[in-house]
């Protein structure tokens, strides 16, 4: 792998529409990359990890910079809305504490101000803070080709480590978040070395608990597996329950034994155990 | 393309110039344009030494603090930038750069210039910023030195005389 501050060549492609953007993509296929932020992509070229004749910038495409939320439809986030502009959005903070919190705690400030939300989802790492909150609230990604558009659910997405579901001739357009009901929480937290770093593990949860019980459980962990994981053994025990502390310690348990962690520049995998089993636990309580 | 001619208001002055594709705006900035105020260290965007500040029209003051190792220049056509050497008005330093000398927040100086320029989006956002918001703030900006104290009182020294006037 080479290793220099300045980028190999390539052909930019600016486009200035989405259908623009979209006929590119068909055009050049697997030659191509998508550029948001380009706080992944940049850097992975540098590195040599991606190769790519051609860039599609998606900076100039007008109208894709928006937080939405509706009723009805739920929250929708533009392809090339930052990690700043949700940090600031009240609906995010109110309705989504999960994701408001792991894009408060993503990277620092000068990076937040150009890396998007949906470029952590497509970029398929499985410390992705804003891929693990989204797993757990159950949002979807918008992928346009020129056959039309498609909702694929998060659930559903990460087929590999560092790769999704999206085709070669699709660009990502928003993120899809269903609207909130009454009584359902969430959150998130992770555990780094510095606030700065990537995270070592990380934890998003999603709590129904509008009855007496809790009808529905969504736990996702990240940095334990090839991807974002979801922990359905978990999540079960927790359907039509009262939680308590027994419960939240059998939960812990669980959670060590579904993950798949490895060792790496930072952690290992003995580490990653017993901290998602802590997380998780303390990520529930946090919603209780 | 490989090339693209683009447009830049550098610290209000306007620059027409053609750009390789792959070259980031940092690069362009130091090798281009000869403006060597803007360090290139860790080019990763983990140290902050490039730091400027860009058009955003949403964010407090118009601007924002980036990392221009992390931007390509030839997605900058039409925006203003400022780099710690546009920061002087009039033959007068600017505030936060007046504070930092006051307060002897300067050791190798590599790190002083993105430091700067994010302590003024700092300001900017919120001129009462407290300690532990500035610190927050700046943890995309590492000083080798390790000289945070001073550089978080100059940051609040700063933010002071503008509250004053
Ligand atoms: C210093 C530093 C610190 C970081 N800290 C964190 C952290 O704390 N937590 C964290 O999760 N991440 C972190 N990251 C990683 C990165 O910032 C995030 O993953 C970021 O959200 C990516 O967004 P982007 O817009 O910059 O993506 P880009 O780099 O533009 O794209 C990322 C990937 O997604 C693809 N892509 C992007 N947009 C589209 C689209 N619309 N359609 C199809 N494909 C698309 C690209 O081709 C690429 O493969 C950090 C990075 C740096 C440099």
């Amino acid at each position: 792998m080479s290793n220099s501050r300045i980028l190999p060549e390539f052909e930019l492609l600016v486009p200035q529409s989405v259908s623009e953007a979209v006929d590119m993509a068909a055009q050049y296929g697997d030659k191509a990359a998508v550029l948001a932020g380009g706080t992944d992509l940049l850097i992975m070229l540098q590195k040599g990890s991606a190769t790519s004749e051609y860039v599609i910038a998606m900076g100039e495409i007008e109208g894709l910079d928006y937080i939405k939320y509706g009723k009805a439809d739920g929250l929708r986030i533009g392809a090339l809305t930052t990690i700043t502009r949700m940090v600031d959005n009240n609906t995010v903070k109110k309705n989504y504490p999960a994701l408001w919190q792991a894009c408060k705690q993503h990277s620092a400030p000068q990076i937040r101000n150009i890396a998007t939300t949906l470029g952590n989802v497509m970029r398929a790492s499985p410390s992705g803070d804003c891929s693990c909150a989204l797993l757990a609230l159950g949002a979807a990604v918008m992928l346009e080709s020129k056959n039309g558009r498609r909702e694929v659910p998060m659930d559903d997405f990460f087929i590999n480590y560092g790769k999704t579901a999206r085709k070669v001739d699709e660009i990502a357009v928003e993120i899809v978040i269903p609207p909130v009901q009454n009584g359902v929480v969430s959150s998130f937290m992770r555990m780094t070395r510095t606030n700065f770093d990537l995270s070592k593990v990380n934890v998003a949860v999603q709590l129904d608990l509008s009855g007496k019980t809790c009808n529905e459980a969504r736990i996702a962990v990240g940095a334990v597996a090839p991807t974002t994981i979801r922990i359905k053994k978990a999540e079960a025990l927790l359907k039509g329950v009262k939680i308590n502390d027994a419960l939240l310690e059998k939960i812990a348990s669980v959670v060590s034994k579904e993950i798949k962690p490895i060792d790496d520049v930072r952690s290992t995998a003995e580490y990653r155990r017993d901290v998602s089993a802590v997380l998780v636990r303390r990520a529930i309580k946090a919603c209780l | 393309m490989k090339k693209r001619s683009i447009t830049l208001f550098i610290n209000g002055e306007e620059c027409n110039i053609t750009v390789q594709a792959h070259h980031t705006l940092v690069h362009v900035l130091r090798n281009q344009l000869n403006m060597t105020d803007v360090k290139h260290c860790c080019g990763r965007g983990e140290c902050g030494a490039c730091t400027v500040l860009v058009d955003d029209d949403k964010a407090p003051g118009g601007r924002k603090a980036v990392d221009a190792c992390m931007v390509l220049a030839a997605m900058m056509d039409g925006k203003r930038i400022t780099t710690v050497g546009g920061l002087e008005e009039d033959g007068k330093l600017h505030p936060v750069q007046q504070a930092f000398i006051d307060e002897g927040a300067v050791q190798c100086g590599f790190c002083t210039g993105g430091m700067i320029m994010k302590s003024v989006s700092i300001l900017e956002k919120n001129p009462k910023a407290k300690e532990d918001e500035i610190r927050s703030e700046l943890e995309g900006n590492i000083c080798r030195c390790t000289g945070y104290v001073k550089i978080v009182d100059a940051v609040k020294k700063a933010g002071s005389w503008s509250t004053k006037r």
